[in-house]
């Protein structure tokens, strides 16, 4: 699992550059992802962490040009290197596209928090399954069929046969979202959006599914980009972690140094805020102050600062911040870390 | 602001301000032309708890285990199967909650409150803030006109709201500023004992903070008792004194929070404190996952609810129903095994270094 000192381009899957998605509402324009820059190692799992309103969705949804309108991809670039010179800038491609489906469901699968999302009632699952593996991988009828089941067996689907049959109305919550899972992974993705896949489960099941997308990708070998507002489950699953504050990356770093040596303030206040089991005797939890403002009233400056226990007072009102790099793995977006060269 | 962060257990001896005994709930599954009755939810079935003043006192569990109709049950929204509910009112009678009519229920119904899940669906929108807050002194003839706005405001004042707010609508706040509102509604008529039902779950986590602490600070002020039901267990390890687990309509197992995450002498309790994800890479647990999914309460299994899922499972945990019987100082478990096992609490659960 561990991925350190992988070579910076060689083993990068995905290359998000400058990733801007608005939505033109009546009211005004909401900026929800305002200029995203991060890349995914390939293999490994990438966790992006933030609050509602952050745009950690809107960001999964640009990369499979999902967002529907008045939502927009405005600029930016994302790159999906499928192998040795293969590379395409899904953001450039037509979201009506051939080429787009076919990385849809083949290159990148996709599962959300709620299965029903990406599942229809009205057919069994074994059909929804298989028209997805036909659609993009050459095979006949039975051989899908076969794939399917082997893929419901690989979920952790206790008799595939008959649950292939089976409507997703007569699954459990649980057993609904491993058919997801199951769906997302039959054509063998490099990639595996998941956004916010345990967050409506109970905590039993939560570990089941966990557990079973970390079997997954040893198996498969697949990158997987975790989208949660739950940093308990990025500690458990993510080797690198990317914090998200309204529309903008504000840090990225290593699991370990998110956790242990966070940079930007908003990383340091949301882990203080949250209560951590067998640490319940170290007093009155932190909360941030105030809350995530609306979308129509960005923050002029830096967006977190009328929150900001550090604001440097003059300046972060007004100063949009750059990326700062602190080390060859860890960038924060903050005047506190302004880089002196830059 | 430097209070301690959870007060030590209810002084010993203290009579309890709840006492639920055997409480049922069953919902029957109707079926067929004439709705007949074909066989019953057993939503909660046997639960037995005490409250006392002061304390917080949370019921956790996973979702269809019957908490929250068990929440219910307390400030009788939901009529009671069977079992009793004795709540000892302001004047010290003890009143049994579960047969007293609507009339002679009204004026126990001011002491005794609820704080709801979702703060966007529990507020009415056609309502302004001071409407929503004020209706309770309203509805029991405690106050109108200029003395209703004044105990509003001061209410939104403890909340941590503005009382220049009070003529807007629910729309125009936040979940954390509605979720207050919730909070100011439930406490206008000063109650003795509040039931709040997942009152932070919606929120996001810098907000669920804020809201813990105001929970806290206002239990301090007004001397509230909560029910706390929740399902997140790190946030009730923060926020309550005694904690009792259900599973599957029935407790099994009621102890106070440090012994209770310390030494758990359930299975189900140390499975579920294992499967609660760390937010620390340093801290990743070795989880307990369990087997197949929560049982329909319906058709539950046989013996023990939880035999088919459980690691330690005996040939008796198939037949035999254990009950809630005690096993230490204020530790009750519902388990043939207790004694036997030696279970994992959260601090054997992370590897030290």
């Amino acid at each position: 699992m561990s991925n350190s000192n992988h070579n910076a381009g060689a083993d990068i899957l995905l290359d998000i550059r400058g990733l801007k998605t608005y939505f033109h509402l009546d009211e005004g324009t909401v900026r929800a992802v305002d200029g995203v820059d991060f890349t995914v190692p390939r293999g490994t799992t990438i966790g992006i962490v933030g609050e509602s309103g952050c745009g950690k969705s809107v960001t999964a949804f640009s990369i499979l040009q999902l967002v529907e309108k008045p939502g927009r991809i405005e600029e930016g670039s994302i790159v999906l290197n499928t192998g040795g010179q293969n590379r395409v800038d899904i953001a450039a491609l037509d979201h009506d596209s051939e080429e787009l489906r076919q990385i849809r469901g083949k290159d990148i699968g996709m599962i959300f928090q709620e299965p029903m999302t990406s599942l229809s009632m009205m057919y069994t699952v074994g059909f929804q399954m298989t028209e997805a593996i036909r659609l993009h991988m050459d095979v006949e009828k039975d051989e899908a069929r076969d794939r399917a089941i082997e893929m419901l067996q690989a979920v952790g689907i206790p008799r595939p046969e008959q649950r292939f049959d089976a409507y997703p109305f007569e699954l459990s919550g649980g057993m609904r979202q491993r058919v997801m899972i199951a769906m997302a992974l039959s054509c063998d993705p490099m990639l595996l959006i998941a956004d916010e896949p345990t967050t409506a489960l109970d905590v039993t099941t939560q570990a089941q599914i966990l557990e079973l997308m970390q079997q997954l990708q040893e198996e498969f070998g697949m990158a997987i980009m975790l989208i949660t507002h739950d940093l308990g489950v990025v500690a458990e699953m993510c080797s690198e972690v990317v914090v998200m504050y309204l529309g903008e990356v504000v840090e990225q770093a290593d699991v370990d140094t998110i956790f242990h040596n966070p940079q930007h303030p908003y990383t340091q206040a949301l882990l203080e805020s949250i209560p951590r089991l067998g640490h319940s005797h170290e007093g009155r939890l932190n909360p941030i102050l105030g809350s995530v403002p609306d979308p129509y009233h960005r923050p002029s400056g830096c967006p977190f600062h009328p929150r900001c226990t550090q604001i440097i007072t003059g300046r972060c009102e007004t100063v949009h911040p750059e990326i700062s790099r602190l080390d060859p793995r860890h960038t924060v977006r903050c005047l506190l870390h302004e880089d002196p060269h830059g | 602001m430097a209070d301690t962060a959870t007060p030590s257990a209810p002084a010993a001896g203290k009579e309890p301000l709840l006492r639920v005994e055997d409480l049922r709930k069953y919902f029957p599954i109707r079926q067929g032309f004439f709705g007949r009755s074909v066989t019953q939810v057993r939503a909660v079935d046997g639960v037995t708890f005490d409250v006392f003043p002061g304390e917080t006192m949370a019921v956790v569990g996973e979702s269809g285990c019957g908490k929250t109709t068990a929440g219910r049950c307390l400030v009788r929204a939901f009529e009671p199967t069977g079992g009793s509910i004795l709540y000892r009112n302001r004047d010290g009678d003890e009143v049994a909650l579960d047969t007293l009519d609507n009339k002679s229920l009204k004026p126990v119904r001011r002491e005794l409150r609820m704080i709801f899940q979702d703060p966007f669906s529990s507020l009415n929108p056609r309502m302004t803030v001071m409407d929503i807050i004020g209706d309770p002194l309203r509805v029991h003839s405690i106050a109108s006109g200029s003395e209703l706005e004044d105990r509003v405001a001061d209410m939104l004042l403890r909340v941590g709201l503005r009382p220049e707010y009070m003529r807007r609508y629910p729309h125009a706040f936040s979940g954390g500023q509605r979720q207050r509102i919730g909070i100011a509604k439930a406490l206008i008529l000063s109650p003795q004992l509040v039931v709040a039902d997942e009152a932070v779950s919606a929120l996001d986590v810098s907000v669920q903070a804020q809201i813990l602490n105001l929970l806290q600070d206002l239990q301090a002020e007004f001397d509230l008792t909560y029910v706390f039901i929740a399902h997140d267990l790190s946030v009730v390890e923060y926020i309550a004194n005694r904690v009792s687990v259900m599973y599957v309509g029935k407790m099994v197992e009621t102890a106070a929070t440090d012994e209770l995450y310390h030494n758990p002498k359930h299975p189900y309790t140390e499975a579920l404190l294992s499967a609660v994800p760390r937010p620390d890479p340093r801290e990743r647990s070795q989880r307990i996952v369990l087997e197949g999914d929560v049982p329909d309460p319906a058709h539950p299994p046989s013996g023990c609810y939880f035999h088919p899922r459980c690691r330690y499972a005996q040939d008796m945990c198939a037949t035999e129903t254990p009950e809630l019987r005690p096993i230490g100082e204020g530790h009750e478990v519902a388990c043939h095994l207790a004694e036997d096992l030696d279970l994992r609490g959260i601090t054997d659960l992370v590897p030290r270094d």
